[in-house]
């Protein structure tokens, strides 16, 4: 048991990705422990969606292992990764485009659990109700039956999401999911993580947006050319002078500093 | 109601109109020109189950269904087989074959896909033409294995003539019905089943149904194999109801002939096949008469349809149902 404990969700060792001379990821490892939020951030081409294509599958790492709960994943399909719990939310809006929100949410429920050997007739209701359920979660019951081109961003971000969670995995990564959103719509995707982590789901969260991978993040990441730049809590991200320089700039740094403060009020309150 | 109930309810319309075809035209000539019409009309539509859902660009229907009717006859002269038996036994035959092509090619891609598969077809052509080794040595003459450029015949037959004399081709007749309307009813059942949604999941964006559990791989595995038993079957039923077999049904000719039918009714969809199947079979019988000029006619009634309608002929119907009836049906397939 206690070696169960230790075992960490997903542990990321010495992996590199190189496009021809391009080192996108460079020798990065890190753990995550069941039940965390990692939030990474960095620069633009710091190499953080390639690091979730490695995690995911979409791309064959150039060196270095990936384990899930101790399992090694490095060579598994993207479909096998899906079934070993691993759930990805693109940075693109990305969706089924012909078919309509609850199809697409119902794909994610039928294939994303277990390997369907023999694909059946009909959908069992247990998969409907997960679908329903995935749907209500992200509040999308009232477009269930629209065709998911004609949603707006902020519905597709979340339909996303929804699909995701229909697969019911342990490792749910997020990658920039309230880019060119507006407050209120950040506010609505961040209520949705946050449940969805309160719920057991371990996060690996990738966002520009500060103040949204400070509210959420047990811990952050800053990436920079394929390299870590900062790992620790988000109150120490203002005090280094690296991620200042490279990434926040002096300006930020200090708001960052004051969501962080925020933060910790709000957990020593609640 | 549902697209699945539609189809469902179109498809006993049709079975039991055509139930009564043959009391209504007293011309034979017309009555087995429809046996054969059931007969492409159920390749197609398995066809289309593969290259308009699966996403699967395979020229290979046309070699499975020769698998099928190949080995109904050579069961039936060699061995005496009961054609009850032997066309089931042609139809697995056909799946066995297909899933082994399918591991072979559908970690491919595309048009290498269209590749690998019309080599096949054609090298099995050139295996059966070129083979002139006696096999046996029957009074009618030297016969290879696979019955050479000559093909075979008097394999034997379902038993209508015993029992229905000069109305024999009746009995194939609905015998050819019943396995058109099956093979429509299993198309149904796919096109609407969790499968048919993981092919047009893959279909949209395969990289994100990957990420969403679907693997492209075995379910299109599943559809190629699935779909060669209809394929096997027409094509056992093709070597009862015409009586002879021969390489003729490999050709190059005749797999162009059924894929326009395919792209005329409209790609991916459960009736295109089926309405694209009666028209060229129409038309094929409406330029008869024009010798040479037949296959030029042919060519130009392909091009002239995929140019004016590229989404076939229920794209067309589609689109017309949709300016005259104002609340948009958006409901998927056809
Ligand atoms: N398939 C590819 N082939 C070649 N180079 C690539 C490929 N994918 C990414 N890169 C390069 O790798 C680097 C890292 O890209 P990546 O998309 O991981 O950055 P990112 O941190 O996600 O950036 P952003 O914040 O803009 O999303 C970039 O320089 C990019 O141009
Ligand atoms: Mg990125």
């Amino acid at each position: 048991m206690t070696q169960a404990r230790e075992t960490p969700l997903l542990s990321c060792r010495n992996v590199t990705k190189a496009f021809g001379s391009l080192t996108a990821v460079n020798d990065l490892s890190f753990e995550l422990a069941a039940g965390e939020v990692l939030g990474i951030g960095g620069p633009n081409g710091a190499g953080k969606t390639t690091l979730f294509e490695m995690i995911s599958g979409q791309t064959g790492v150039t060196s270095g292992t990936i384990a899930l709960e101790g399992r090694d994943i490095t060579t598994l399909s993207p479909v096998g990764r899906c079934h070993a719990g691993l759930a990805r939310v693109f940075q693109l809006n990305t969706g089924f485009d012909s078919l309509t929100v609850r199809e697409n949410v119902l794909v994610a429920a039928y294939y994303g659990r277990a390997p369907r050997r023999m694909p059946g007739l009909r959908v069992p209701s247990e998969v409907g109700d997960r679908v329903q359920d995935a749907l209500g979660r992200v509040g999308l019951e009232a477009s269930a039956d629209r065709p998911a081109a004609t949603l707006p961003v902020i519905d597709r971000k979340l339909l996303m999401i929804a699909g995701a969670l229909a697969m019911s995995p342990k490792l749910l990564l997020l990658d920039e999911p309230v880019g060119g959103l507006t407050q209120r719509e950040i506010d609505r995707v961040a209520d949705v993580v946050r449940q969805v982590a309160a719920g057991g789901v371990t996060v690996v969260l990738i966002e520009h947006v500060m103040r949204f991978l400070v509210q959420l993040s047990n811990r952050v990441m800053i990436l920079h050319h394929g390299k870590k730049l900062y790992e620790g809590d988000a109150s120490g991200l203002s005090r280094d002078r690296d991620v200042v320089e490279v990434y926040l700039g002096h300006g930020a740094g200090k708001e960052v500093a004051r969501m962080a403060a925020d933060r910790a009020e709000v957990r020593h309150v609640g | 109601m549902t697209a699945m109930r539609r189809d469902l309810l179109l498809c006993g319309l049709f079975a039991c109109a055509a139930l009564f075809w043959p009391m209504i035209s007293d011309m034979r000539y017309s009555v087995t020109q429809t046996t054969f019409f059931f007969i492409w009309a159920t390749v197609v539509v398995q066809w289309n189950l593969v290259f308009g859902i699966g996403g699967i660009f395979s020229l290979a229907q046309v070699a499975i269904f020769a698998i099928g009717a190949y080995v109904t006859a050579m069961l039936g002269y060699y061995l005496g087989t009961s054609m009850l038996l032997a066309m089931p036994a042609g139809a697995v035959a056909a799946v066995a074959a297909s899933l082994v092509l399918g591991i072979a090619c559908l970690r491919l891609y595309g048009p290498y896909v269209a590749l690998l598969t019309i080599c096949v077809s054609q090298v099995l052509y050139v295996l059966i033409v070129n083979d002139t080794d006696c096999f046996t040595n029957p009074p009618s003459g030297c016969m290879p294995l696979m019955g050479g450029v000559r093909g075979f015949s008097r394999f034997g037959d379902l038993g209508f003539r015993d029992w229905l004399g000069a109305g024999f081709y009746i009995g194939n007749y609905y015998v050819g019905l019943l396995l058109l309307t099956a093979a429509i009813l299993f198309s149904i059942a796919i096109i609407h089943s969790p499968m048919g949604l993981a092919f047009r999941a893959l279909r949209d964006n395969p990289v994100y149904a990957a990420a969403r559990g679907v693997d492209r791989f075995r379910y299109q595995l599943w559809i190629f194999g699935l779909s060669a038993f209809f394929t096997g079957l027409s094509g056992a039923f093709y070597a009862v109801n015409t009586g002879v077999v021969g390489p003729v049904v490999f050709s190059f000719q005749h797999l162009l002939f059924l894929l326009s039918m395919i792209v005329i009714g409209g790609i991916g969809t459960v009736w295109g096949p089926v309405i694209g199947a009666a028209v060229l079979m129409l038309a094929d019988e409406a330029m008869r008469e024009l010798g040479d000029f037949r296959d030029i006619g042919m060519g130009l009634l392909l091009v002239a349809c995929v140019v004016l309608m590229p989404r076939g002929l229920t794209g067309l119907f589609q689109d017309m149902a949709r300016r005259f009836a104002k609340p948009a049906d958006t409901e998927g397939a056809t």
